[in-house]
This record gives structure tokens, C-alpha cells and sequence, in this order.
């Protein structure tokens, strides 16, 4: 489904070259649940960005469902990210002025999708997280957890294929951070494929595969393809 | 549409956000639109062309008739003398033409009332059908000839007689009675280029009509310009004026082909050598036959303190845009993280442009009110510094047109740059 060859990501400034991915070559399929983990400064987040078309990439290939989208325009990367890709960051990046119902709707606004339809999916969406009854909440009204959790509905809104998750427990505790997860195996469990970035070993663990970064290049560990070794 | 709806809802809770920056960028806006908008005013009515697809093609012709030798100043008297006139119409080149000037009297209908100051035109019959001039009711006069009939303007007429339907009564002027034949109607033509000089343009229309010989024949002299080149009496018009060099007459010929303008110029030409031949006309050829659409250039009469305020004010326009172009700027900058939030699930550079479109006519529907009442009040203040401006101080549909269209520009430019700005940043950075 994804598949990176040879990535390089160089970031520069006028006094340094910053090589944040050094030739990433990374394939996964559909309905994984991707754990990314590596230290601090390793390339993971830069790895996801990259993967989610938030950030462009030097050399190599990406190919998605076997095209590549090098040299893809604004508009057909938009197109992408709002119908193929869905979004958890770990400071949520809700807006804060808006109800759940409208942080929810946001992507779908995007999309030409009818009133109606788009009612029926967010409202469905925060169902699955459990938040129906405060669709008309401001985010500011809620607990962390609960605001990622509007943040997860706002990802699958969308029905997208593909969850990109940057640290999304990062900013949560233990009991908020376990329900998180739970929410992400289940939708993971409906088809949908997960890539999350994670420094904690224990929900790394739950994931289906875990790919280790390492000064912008995966390790060892992580060069081996699941499907391969079945 | 329904997603335009949404714009603007966004829109609202963006100013809702931080409501004192963007005020005051609607403020500084305002500030220079509106000052810009009270002298476009001005300047767009001194530029205004009262009689369009007509005034290309109505002159005012120039001969320096000037019986001695002229030795500083040789450019042709901007009036002519009777002779002049007679001379300059002996010939049927012309569709139409009038010769005219200014003078004032009093009237009253009964001779026990105490009589009203009335600005008088003296013209020909060919006047009111060479400037458009409704006719509300009876009709302009048959020929050029002396008679005692007076055309008035509505105004006058209710004025006077307290009402419009007074053709075929009397009017009494300066002691002489008078039969009312026509009465115009209200007559919009502004500014009054057939009398370009002194700010004539400026003033309302006359309230009287009297017959160029009938004037001549009872001494009504010109109360604007007028010049004597040799011995004569400005009382005696019925002799002097028609025989000798007083030069008080404006003449305006209809000449709608180009053919017939060049026929009139070399009409004009061969005039000056027969009078050269006949020893009358001792100076150059210094004939001119200005059109009625260049004539404030060619009298170089248009306001200079409207063409100098002109120029200030774009300039201060450009000075307040520039200034609240920053202050947009600083709120895009605080939006960014909403705007690469927005691209991030799926708004391309081009969706966002509609959302700039919403913010565009948000701006320039409040800057626009504000800026209609800081024209207002900037109008009133320019119509007590400069009071013989105050004819030019109306809005038509061009005018509001064009303002509202400046607004827009404006507003767009205002906020393109901060918005293309904002849209481009790095989302990585935005959304850590």
C-alpha cells in the first residue's frame, strides 16, 4: 500500500545541512498497525510527515496503492491527504473557537461532501469515540483524552485508509493514553492501516510491526518485510 | 453557496478572535479610502463629461481679432466681438451655433412688487438644441432676431409665478416687459462647459434666456469677461457694441463630421486673409477651435487645489494601505496554525483562496460603510474651505460604482499578501 525507496530529507540553513532521512526504504500493507519508535531527533516524526504529504521530500520514491506522487501539484496532494490520509497530532490541534461538531467537520467541508452526509459522519464518528452527547462542546470543555478522541474522529470522519499518529499519548496519562489506544486497535481492526509514532515501548508493543529510526535510517530490526517472513 | 456561507462564518470568528487588530486595520483602510473617496469626488466631476458622444464635437472657436498690434500676449481674446460673431456665422458649415455671455437683472411679474435678481444668458436660438436643453413646456425661439420673449428655467418660474405653466405670460425685466415663450426643465448639465472660464463651469444655470439681439438692443453688458480694444462704451451695445472692438461673446458651433471641422478651420483661415486683405486684422493667424471635451485643459481652468489634493490623497491611500496590509499580515501570521491545520486535512491553496474571498468582502463591506461616512464629512469640510466646489460634491452610479470597486481592489490587496503568505508556510512547523 505505502512504499518508500530510498528517502532522503535534507533540511538546511545557511550555516548547516541537517541529513533528517538518509535512504528510507519502507514498505507496508494494508490494515498494519505500524509502530515508528527511535530516540529523540531520529527522523520518526520528519518519516510520518513525509508519509502524510505535510512535508516534501529530497530523493527517493513514494508510492501509494503503486503510484508515485513525486511531482504531484497542491491540489492532487490536498486531494489526497483529505480523502486517503487522516491526522492525530499530539497536541490534538483542534481549534479551539469551534464545536466538536465543526473541528469534526472540517476535512469533510473539503471534500464537496452534501450537509447531510457530512452530518451522518461526524456523527457517527464521535459515536465510535464515544462522545455523541457533547457534539456542541468546545474542546477547551474537555479533558486531554477526550480532546483526542475528537481529534481521532475528526481523522476517521473521513473514512481515510491510512492514519498517520504523531505521538498521540504523548500528552496524556497512563489511563487516557490506554482508552487512546484501545480506540486506535479497534479502528485499526475495521481495515484501517495505522502508522504511529511512539516512544513508548509498551503501546510500540501492541502494534503489529515495529520499525525502529536511527540517525534518519531505519535499523536492522526493522529491515524485514512481515509479509515476506510469512 | 452553502460553502461560501461557511467562509464568511469563519470569517466572523476570526475577527471575533482578536477584534482590536482588525479594526483597526478597517479603521486605517478606511481612513485613506475616505479621504481618497471625498476628493476622487471632486476630481471625477471636474473630469466629468456632461455631454458624452456629443462634446468631442462641439467647439469654441478663437480669433485674435485684436485691432492693434499685439507685442507681449498674441493669443486670441477668449471672447469675440459682435463683428466677430457676425463674421464667424456668415457660413452654413456649421450644423448649429450660438453666441453668448452672461449678464444679471432683476424681475417681477407685477409692477408693485420689489423685483428678484435673476442670472441671465444671453444666447440664440440654436443653444438649447446644441446642449440637450429640455423643454418643459412652449418652445425656443424661431430665429435670432430681436424680440421681446424670454425663456426661463422651471426653477424660475415657480419662483416667480408659483408655477410651471406660464407660457404666453409676462415678466418684467428691468422695467421692460417680456412674454414668457418657453420654460425649461430641470437641466442636469454640469459642469457648464460652455462657460469655461472663472469657474463659470461651476455655476448653476441661468434663470433667464433673453435673445442675443434683443440683449444688444436694450445694453445688457456681460457681468463675466469682457475686453474694449479701442474707444467704445460697454453702455452703448445697441452702437458701440455692435459696430466697435468690445469683445464679450463666447461663440459654440455644432460640427459633428470631421469634414466639417476642417471645412470650419479653413473657413476660419480664409476669414483672417480677407480681413488681412481688407487691412483689419494686423496680428498672425492665431485661430483656435477648441472642443468642448478639451476646454478646461486648453482654458487651463480645472482646480488646481482639486488636482493637488488629487495627488495627496492617492498617495496617503497607498500610505494607509500599506499600513494596514502589515497589521493584516499580523493576524494571518496568528491564523497560520489554522490555516496549515486547514491544508493539512485536505484545503488546497485554491479552497483557502475562497476563504480569502469571503474575508476580502467582510472587509470591504465595513471598510466601505466607514469609509462612505469619512467621504461624507470629508465633502463637508472641502465644501467650507473651497465653497465654489460645492456643485461637484454629488454621487452618481459611475461614481459610487467606481468606489465600491476601489474598496474591493483595496480590501483584496490588503489581505493577498498576508493570506498567500500565511498559506504557504511549512506545515510540519504549524502543526508540531
Amino acid at each position: 500500500m505505502l512504499e518508500l525507496s530510498n528517502i532522503t530529507k535534507i533540511f538546511r540553513t545557511e550555516l548547516i545541512e541537517t541529513h533528517a532521512l538518509r535512504g528510507i526504504n519502507l514498505t507496508v500493507n494494508e490494515g498494519e498497525f505500524v509502530a515508528l519508535t527511535g530516540p529523540s531527533g531520529s527522523g520518526k516524526s520528519t518519516l510520518l510527515n513525509v508519509l502524510g504529504t505535510l512535508e516534501s521530500f529530497d530523493g527517493g520514491d513514494y508510492k501509494l496503492d503503486g503510484t508515485s506522487i513525486k511531482g504531484w501539484s497542491d491540489r492532487e496532494l490536498s486531494n489526497l491527504r483529505n480523502e486517503k490520509i487522516g491526522f492525530i497530532f499530539q497536541g490534538f490541534n483542534l481549534i479551539k473557537d469551534y464545536s466538536l461538531f465543526d473541528n469534526i467537520e472540517l476535512p469533510l467541508r473539503y471534500r464537496g461532501m452534501a450537509a447531510s452526509e457530512r452530518k451522518r459522519r461526524v456523527e457517527q464518528a464521535l459515536e465510535l469515540v464515544g462522545l455523541a452527547a457533547r457534539k456542541d462542546y468546545h474542546p477547551s470543555q474537555l479533558s486531554g483524552g477526550q480532546q483526542q478522541r475528537v481529534a481521532i474522529a475528526r481523522a476517521i470522519a473521513g473514512q481515510p485508509r491510512i492514519l498517520l499518529a504523531d505521538e498521540p499519548t504523548g500528552n496524556l496519562d497512563s489511563l487516557m493514553a490506554r482508552q487512546v489506544m484501545e480506540l486506535l486497535e479497534q479502528i485499526n481492526a475495521q481495515g484501517c492501516t495505522i502508522l504511529m509514532v511512539t516512544h513508548d515501548p509498551d503501546q510500540a508493543r501492541r502494534a503489529s510491526r515495529q520499525v525502529q529510526i536511527v540517525d534518519g535510517m531505519l535499523s536492522d530490526a526493522s529491515m524485514y518485510d512481515p509479509l515476506a517472513v510469512a | 453557496m452553502e460553502q461560501f456561507l461557511y467562509y464568511l462564518k469563519v470569517s466572523s470568528i476570526s475577527i471575533k478572535r482578536a477584534p482590536l487588530p482588525y479594526f483597526l486595520t478597517i479603521l486605517i483602510m478606511s481612513v485613506g479610502l475616505g479621504v481618497f473617496f471625498a476628493n476622487a469626488t471632486f476630481y471625477y466631476w471636474l473630469k466629468h463629461d456632461p455631454l458624452p458622444g456629443k462634446s468631442a464635437q462641439l467647439f469654441h472657436p478663437r480669433m485674435n481679432s485684436n485691432p492693434n498690434l499685439c507685442s507681449t500676449s498674441c493669443e486670441a481674446p477668449r471672447v469675440l466681438s459682435y463683428r466677430d460673431i457676425k463674421a464667424l456665422t456668415s457660413t452654413d458649415i456649421a450644423s448649429a451655433s450660438a453666441a453668448m455671455y452672461s449678464a444679471e437683472g432683476y424681475a417681477k411679474v407685477k409692477e408693485q412688487q420689489p423685483a428678484t435678481r435673476a442670472n441671465i444668458r444671453v444666447t440664440q436660438r440654436d443653444f438649447f438644441s446644441m446642449f440637450d436643453v429640455p423643454v418643459l413646456k412652449g418652445a425656443v425661439w424661431p430665429d435670432n432676431e430681436t424680440r421681446m420673449e424670454v425663456i426661463i428655467s422651471k426653477a424660475f418660474a415657480q419662483k416667480m409665478f408659483g408655477s410651471d405653466d406660464v407660457v404666453g405670460q409676462s415678466l418684467i425685466l428691468d422695467d421692460r416687459f417680456f412674454k414668457v415663450v418657453a420654460v425649461l426643465d430641470d437641466w442636469g448639465m454640469f459642469p457648464r462647459l460652455y462657460e469655461p472660464a472663472h469657474g463659470g463651469y461651476l455655476e448653476p444655470d441661468a434663470d433667464l434666456y433673453l435673445p442675443l439681439e434683443t440683449a444688444y438692443d436694450l445694453n445688457y453688458a456681460s457681468n463675466r469677461q469682457s475686453q474694449s480694444f479701442e474707444d467704445a462704451d460697454f453702455q452703448k451695445l445697441a452702437t458701440d457694441g455692435r459696430t466697435k472692438a468690445i469683445h464679450q461673446l463666447l461663440l459654440w458651433v455644432y460640427l459633428p463630421t470631421a469634414e466639417q471641422q476642417q471645412q470650419y478651420r479653413d473657413f476660419m483661415n480664409n476669414l483672417v486673409q480677407s480681413e488681412k486683405a481688407a487691412g483689419r486684422h494686423p496680428n498672425a493667424n492665431g485661430n483656435l477651435l477648441h472642443p468642448m471635451n478639451g476646454i478646461m485643459q486648453a482654458y487651463d481652468a480645472e482646480s488646481q487645489e482639486v488636482k493637488a489634493f488629487a495627488l495627496v490623497t492617492a498617495l496617503f491611500l497607498l500610505v494607509c494601505l500599506f499600513n494596514a496590509s502589515h497589521l493584516s499580515l499580523n493576524r494571518y501570521i496568528a491564523n497560520q496554525y489554522e490555516i496549515s491545520l486547514r491544508r493539512a486535512l485536505g484545503a488546497s491553496r485554491w479552497q483557502l483562496q475562497g476563504q480569502m474571498l469571503a474575508d476580502v468582502l467582510v472587509t470591504a463591506g465595513l471598510a466601505l460603510l466607514l469609509a462612505v461616512l469619512i467621504a461624507l464629512a470629508g465633502i463637508a469640510l472641502m465644501n467650507h474651505l473651497l465653497p465654489d466646489n460645492s456643485r461637484m460634491a454629488s454621487w452618481d452610479g459611475t461614481l459610487i460604482g467606481g468606489l465600491v470597486g476601489l474598496t474591493l481592489l483595496s480590501a483584496y490587496l490588503v489581505t493577498l499578501y498576508p493570506a498567500l503568505r500565511a498559506s504557504f508556510g511549512a506545515l510540519n512547523q504549524q502543526l508540531k
